[in-house]
């Protein structure tokens, strides 16, 4: 036997590595690259994002800039108008909305369109719950059949709301970043911060990972379909083709979520291989962790940025290890009746495995994306639970832009509580911060909350609705939680387990969606407006040391204690029992 | 009792949930039926214990604002007692006639005689003699007031006559404004704690539907959800220590400021004090000792020693001043007596702050005091010999006092001044808060770095007039610092008016009062400092407690919700304290629950202690014994709750 002390002769043989046998070392390994990776290219694009931020040239000005001219001139809009809080947001809303009922008289007169085929057709209630999906950059999918929609609709409408709400996102961020650095009284001009997120940030990468998901292998055609007929069946599936790698590209990189088929990047020609897997991964991670990192220039406060990012990352770390653990331990019971039994692998793509499927529908819940490769209705509790976690604290890393603003109302929150600790009146970046910034603070933090709680309790009282739940109640507790979880927090992710597509949940979390992004994006930016009247302090020695290990801990116990313990009830009776009960078979009997 | 109302608990939504709670869980005792709830007699006792435990949360809630102001109502009771109702002399066109103090008017004259009490708040007009202040600020010994001087309603004369302009109208003297501040004043909420309270609702409010939801998801799972121990579950989880404590600390706080003889006219002025970031200190009085003494006579070439002596004990026998009075005093130790019959025909000009310089003016003749660079200004003066002198009295601290007559420089008088004692360490404080000193001086450059080097003070304004005092305050606030100062000249006012934190001395004069939004009964400027010590106490009390509510929370889930769903073994790993009998656990945490708010009750009056010193180590400190001790001390104290319950036998 030759000396091989890596075992790398046997890498390719099969059984006898150490990486093939022990599938938990390899899973961590494979997890933590993951994370390397993301935080990787965060850092690379934070600098350019930062310049977005300052409203500075990037390399892309001499051909963004033109474009965004081009754009302002035909609207007659432009930067050197600058919005209060009031227009700007009002803006926004009426841009929306605008986009909204022409998407939703699109979709629901599809048929009447050129390339639809006869059985393109969605009810009333699914057109609003799609529409109210893809604007408020959800992608909540209650329609699964790829023939739902025209092409038509798929490539225009869809494809058109994911920029737009990627768009409306990043310019909120925009606006709410100006507001703490100039003292105008305003806050940016909405058309304009628009204009720049599509063309400076989103149109050019969302090019770019087209481009490398064609070459590896997502199709992009205009093929309308191919057929196939699997080897074990007689019947003949027609699998609809298009600009699926387009599609993609923007659904991630706009934190999006939605995907062209209705299994997501769980289907093979969304996500085929290892490399999509974490091309993908990285696209939905990038401008989220990009535009946090990126903080750290904007208010050239490293110390701050680096605090905030370990804090998302404990939560990264801890929800993907959650899930992860779920996952590779699956039914504890079945390893004690002596199976060999290597995890849940029920629901997901071999290609990928546990590990990249775990790190993968947590980058998804951690983000506002809610892309999933693989079934999430066949995770194990704990699974589902580290997933549940990220939303229930409202997507931590947070959506493209949004991401930025939800971390600075739990960063307000936490400033007020630190800054009385230490005798001081709080401030933020050297700006006071006064009752009113708490007040639209804590409405935004709570409304989260409000928006899935209330629904639960109402909706878990009808009889007639809960029926639809096939699951024990325990799972269908997590599944309804997760269902307005999801809406709420505008991540998309779904675990199902019931009739979806009714009237009454497409209504409901059409309404939720819709509140979960816009009343909280109002909060925000009213903070933001709050913040544009006052002229920061000249510091003498710091206040708060935001960049603190303890300001640190004590943000994570906020985000933790306010985000997350007020669901420990839900959790309790939901997924908390669900796992417990894997454990115990004696359970099925009382619950049931 | 009036504290029990619902509508007057509205204004505390935490409160005003728990008395609502309070209230369904009398039905429950009596009506358990009706809320499907068990009627066994195990059941009843333990909702008749947690009626009476909602109940005593209440009391102690309301004792603890009660505690506060009946503190308050000591404090308004002392001050009524300063007040006194007299009679007056009124001057009405040479005509006297005799009122009742509280009938006089803003801008009335009135005579007071010895031994009389002032009528009320006013101005010297004409007349000189001393005043007892003591019922007012505490001082014994009597104040020397001359025209121009304020003097406060209730105060006796004990020497000679005077002519007061009185100020205020009746009801609108300074006691009767201290009273009304220390009685009702503190009701109103400061921004802060507006801010707090709103936090603290929606925290609230999440709770409650929180609790709501678990009827639903209970009914779902298929079994009724005992009422009563779902209120207990809400008490616990919604922040009733805080909430319960805030009115309390908000009266405190007002309380505390004016046990230190200092009134606050707004609660928000203590809270801005504790977040003062540049604070204005005037150097004599504050730094200094400020009595500052002549300890020397320094004649110019060419004048005989007891002419020069001579001169200055004529400059100054008018004079009021410490100051004055002390060179006259030195003169007579070194036999020269001067007399009121020497100034025939002289006139007095006192000492300003924006001339900078006192004396005697004769017909052809005069002799001024005062700082060297006003006199080298004003008489366009050079002498090398002089100039030198003084350089040298500073150097070593000494304040020079060049005196001119008529033209030409006589000579120097040395006066004294010495550190206040424990100044330095003081400012050392301020230094470690993050606090930035400015020192005021009329002094010359080289005195105010003197002192300013001694004490530790960051910067100084050398040969200032109250104009640059103003300057520095808004050149501050410009900063958007919050600015600290004190000030008793009537050209103080606009800076005080200006300043976040403005202190006006009660000796000062009634524009500088009325400017200020904090009067020092005692006219020591050092109190500022105090009262920054105060405001940052209040402003940690509340995060403190605010934090240990919250974090509290934590132990009540892990012990209320495995007890409430005992029936579910699944959920015992929840069950991290091992408590057994599910209902003795829940009225643990319910006993936690209430007796944590009397045991912060002393807490909430005195204040956290505070240590001044960094804010990185405050905050690492308070981090750890309010968020992490409130997260364990409860799981602890509800162990031994539990312990001690199953020992007395209450086992349910």
């Amino acid at each position: 036997m030759s000396y091989d002390p890596f075992g790398i002769s046997s890498l390719s043989g099969y059984g006898n590595s150490f990486w093939q046998v022990n599938r938990v070392a390899s899973g961590v390994v494979i997890i933590l690259i993951y994370l390397a990776i993301v935080i990787i290219f965060g850092v690379i694009i934070s600098s350019f994002i930062s310049k977005i931020y300052r409203d500075q040239d990037t390399w892309l000005t001499p051909i963004s800039g033109r474009i965004v001219s081009f754009f302002e001139k035909i609207i007659g809009e432009g930067s050197e108008r600058q919005m209060k809080f009031r227009e700007y947001f009002l803006t926004l809303l009426f841009f929306n909305a605008a986009a909204g009922v022409i998407s939703f008289i699109f979709i629901f007169y599809q048929r009447d369109f050129p390339f639809a085929f006869a059985n393109n057709h969605m009810t009333v209630s699914l057109t609003f719950n799609t529409v109210s999906s893809f604007l408020t950059n959800t992608n909540l999918q209650h329609y699964s059949n790829p023939f739902d929609l025209s092409y038509l609709s798929q490539t225009f409408v869809i494809t058109g709301l994911m920029f737009l709400s990627a768009g409306t996102g990043f310019a909120a961020s925009m606006a709410f970043i100006r507001g703490i650095l100039q003292d105008k009284g305003t806050i940016g001009n909405f058309y304009h911060d628009f204009l720049v997120s599509i063309f400076y940030l989103i149109l050019p990468l969302t090019l770019l990972v087209t481009v490398i998901l064609i070459i590896s292998g997502i199709p992009e055609t205009t093929l309308s379909y191919i057929s196939v007929q699997p080897v074990f069946s007689s019947v003949t599936y027609r699998v609809p083709l298009g600009s699926v790698a387009t599609l993609e590209a923007i659904k991630n990189i706009g934190t999006n979520g939605g995907g062209f088929y209705g299994a997501n990047a769980a289907f093979p020609f969304e996500n085929p291989n290892w490399f999509t897997n974490i091309t993908e991964f990285t696209s939905f991670l990038l401008i989220p962790l990009g535009s946090i990192i990126a903080l750290g220039r904007v208010f050239s406060n490293r110390r701050f940025m680096v605090m905030l990012v370990s804090v998302l990352m404990i939560f990264f770390v801890f929800t993907a290890f959650l899930t992860f653990y779920g996952e590779i331990t699956g039914i504890p019971s079945l390893s004690t009746l002596g199976v060999i039994y290597n995890g849940n692998m029920v629901g997901k793509e071999t290609a990928i495995g546990i590990a990249g499927s775990s790190i993968f529908s947590i980058g998804a819940t951690i983000t506002s994306t809610g892309a999933s490769n693989a079934i999430l209705a066949a995770y194990s509790p704990a699974g589902l639970l580290g997933n549940l976690v990220n939303l229930l604290i409202n997507d931590p890393v947070g959506g493209i832009g949004t991401g930025v603003l939800n971390i600075f109302t739990s960063v307000i929150f936490t400033v007020f509580i630190a800054s009385l600790m230490v005798g001081k009146l709080p401030e933020l970046m050297s700006i006071k911060i006064g009752s009113k910034e708490i007040k639209y603070s804590t409405l935004s933090l709570i409304t989260h909350p409000l928006l899935i709680i209330i629904p639960l309790g109402v909706t878990l009282m009808i009889p007639s609705i809960m029926a639809s739940f096939t699951n024990p109640k325990p799972d269908a507790i997590t599944e309804l939680l997760y269902e307005f979880a999801t809406s709420a927090s505008n991540n998309g992710s779904e675990v199902g387990g019931f009739l979806t597509n009714q009237v009454y949940f497409n209504v409901l979390d059409g309404i939720i969606m819709i509140l979960g992004r816009y009343v909280i994006m109002g909060f925000q930016l009213k903070i933001a407006d709050l913040f544009s009247n006052k002229k920061p302090k000249v510091e003498i020695g710091k206040s708060i040391d935001t960049g603190s290990f303890y300001f640190g801990l004590m943000l994570l116990g906020v985000m933790l204690l306010v985000g997350l313990l007020s669901f420990f009830p839900i959790l309790a009776l939901g997924p908390i029992l669900s796992w417990a009960r894997a454990f115990e078979q004696s359970i099925w009997m009382v619950i049931r | 009792m009036e504290k029990f109302r619902p509508d007057f608990q509205m204004k505390n939504p935490v409160m005003f949930v728990t008395e609502i709670a309070f209230i369904i869980s009398i039905f429950v005792v009596f009506f358990p039926s009706y809320f499907d709830a068990p009627s066994t007699g195990v059941y009843i006792s333990f909702y008749i214990a947690v009626a009476i435990l909602l109940f005593l949360t209440l009391l102690f809630s309301n004792l603890s604002t009660t505690l506060s102001e009946e503190q308050s109502k000591t404090i308004s009771a002392s001050l009524k007692k300063m007040k006194t109702e007299t009679n007056a002399t009124r001057v009405n066109d040479s005509v006297k006639e005799t009122v009742p103090s509280d009938q006089l008017r803003s801008g009335d004259l009135v005579i007071v005689s010895a031994g009389e009490v002032i009528p009320g708040d006013g101005e010297v007009v004409s007349g000189s003699g001393y005043v007892n202040e003591s019922n007012v600020t505490g001082e014994s010994r009597p104040v020397r007031k001359i025209q121009g001087d304020s003097v406060t309603g209730s105060t006796t004369l004990q020497t000679d006559e005077l002519v007061i302009r009185i100020t205020a109208n009746p009801g609108e003297t300074y006691i009767d404004k201290m009273i009304e501040i220390v009685e009702a004043a503190v009701r109103e909420k400061t921004p802060n704690e507006i801010a707090l309270s709103t936090l603290l609702s929606g925290l609230t409010l999440i709770f409650l539907m929180v609790t709501a939801s678990i009827f639903a998801l209970s009914d779902f799972l298929g079994f009724t959800s005992n009422t009563d121990i779902l209120i207990v579950l809400l008490i616990a989880l919604i922040p009733t220590t805080i909430g319960g404590l805030m009115p309390a600390i908000g009266i405190a706080a007002v309380n505390k400021i004016s046990q230190f003889n200092v009134i606050s006219k707004s609660g928000r002025a203590v809270e801005n004090a504790g977040d003062v970031d540049t604070i204005i200190l005037d150097k004599t009085g504050t730094v200094t000792m400020g009595d500052r003494e002549a300890i020397r006579f320094y004649p110019n070439s060419s004048v005989q020693e007891k002419d020069f002596i001579k001169y200055c004990a004529l400059a100054s026998l008018q004079d009021n001043t410490m100051e004055g009075m002390s060179i006259v005093k030195l003169a007579r130790e070194k036999g020269v007596e001067v007399s009121d019959a020497d100034l025939a025909g002289f006139e007095f000009l006192p000492f300003s702050a924006d001339t900078r310089f006192s004396g005697v003016k004769g017909k052809d003749t005069y002799i001024y005091k005062g700082a060297l660079s006003t006199m080298l200004k004003n008489h366009k003066l050079s002498d090398t010999f002089i100039v030198a002198l003084c350089k040298e009295i500073s150097l070593r601290g000494g304040t020079a006092l060049p005196v001119v007559k008529d033209g030409k420089f006589v000579g120097v008088i040395e006066l004294n001044d010495t550190l206040k004692p424990g100044i330095k360490q003081r400012l050392d404080l301020l230094k470690k808060m993050n606090i930035k000193t400015i020192m005021c001086t009329g002094d010359d450059e080289v005195t105010a770095s003197y002192f300013s080097n001694l004490s530790g003070i960051d910067e100084y304004v050398a040969n200032s007039t109250p104009v640059d005092k103003f300057n520095v305050v808004i050149s501050e606030k410009a900063k958007q610092r919050m600015v600290a100062m004190v000030g008793d000249g009537t050209n103080d006012a606009p800076a005080l008016a200006k300043a976040d934190v403005g202190m006006a001395m009660n000796k000062g004069t009634a524009p500088a009062k009325d400017a200020a939004n904090m009067i020092d009964l005692d006219s020591d400027p050092t109190k500022l400092m105090d009262v920054i010590f105060i405001g940052k106490q209040i402003l940690i009390t509340r995060g403190a407690l605010t934090t240990f509510s919250i974090a509290n929370d934590v132990s009540k889930y892990f012990v209320i919700i495995p007890a409430m769903f005992y029936f579910i073994p699944a959920l015992g790993a929840l069950n991290i304290l091992g408590l057994e009998n599910p209902l003795t656990a829940i009225t643990s945490a319910l006993i936690f629950n209430t007796i944590i708010i009397p045991l912060m009750v002393p807490m909430a009056i005195r204040g956290v202690r505070y240590r001044p010193s960094s804010i990185a180590e405050l905050f690492r400190r308070n981090i750890l014994i309010y968020g992490l001790g409130g997260i364990i001390v409860p799981f602890l104290a509800i162990k031994v709750i539990y312990v001690l319950l199953s020992i007395l036998g209450v086992g349910w």
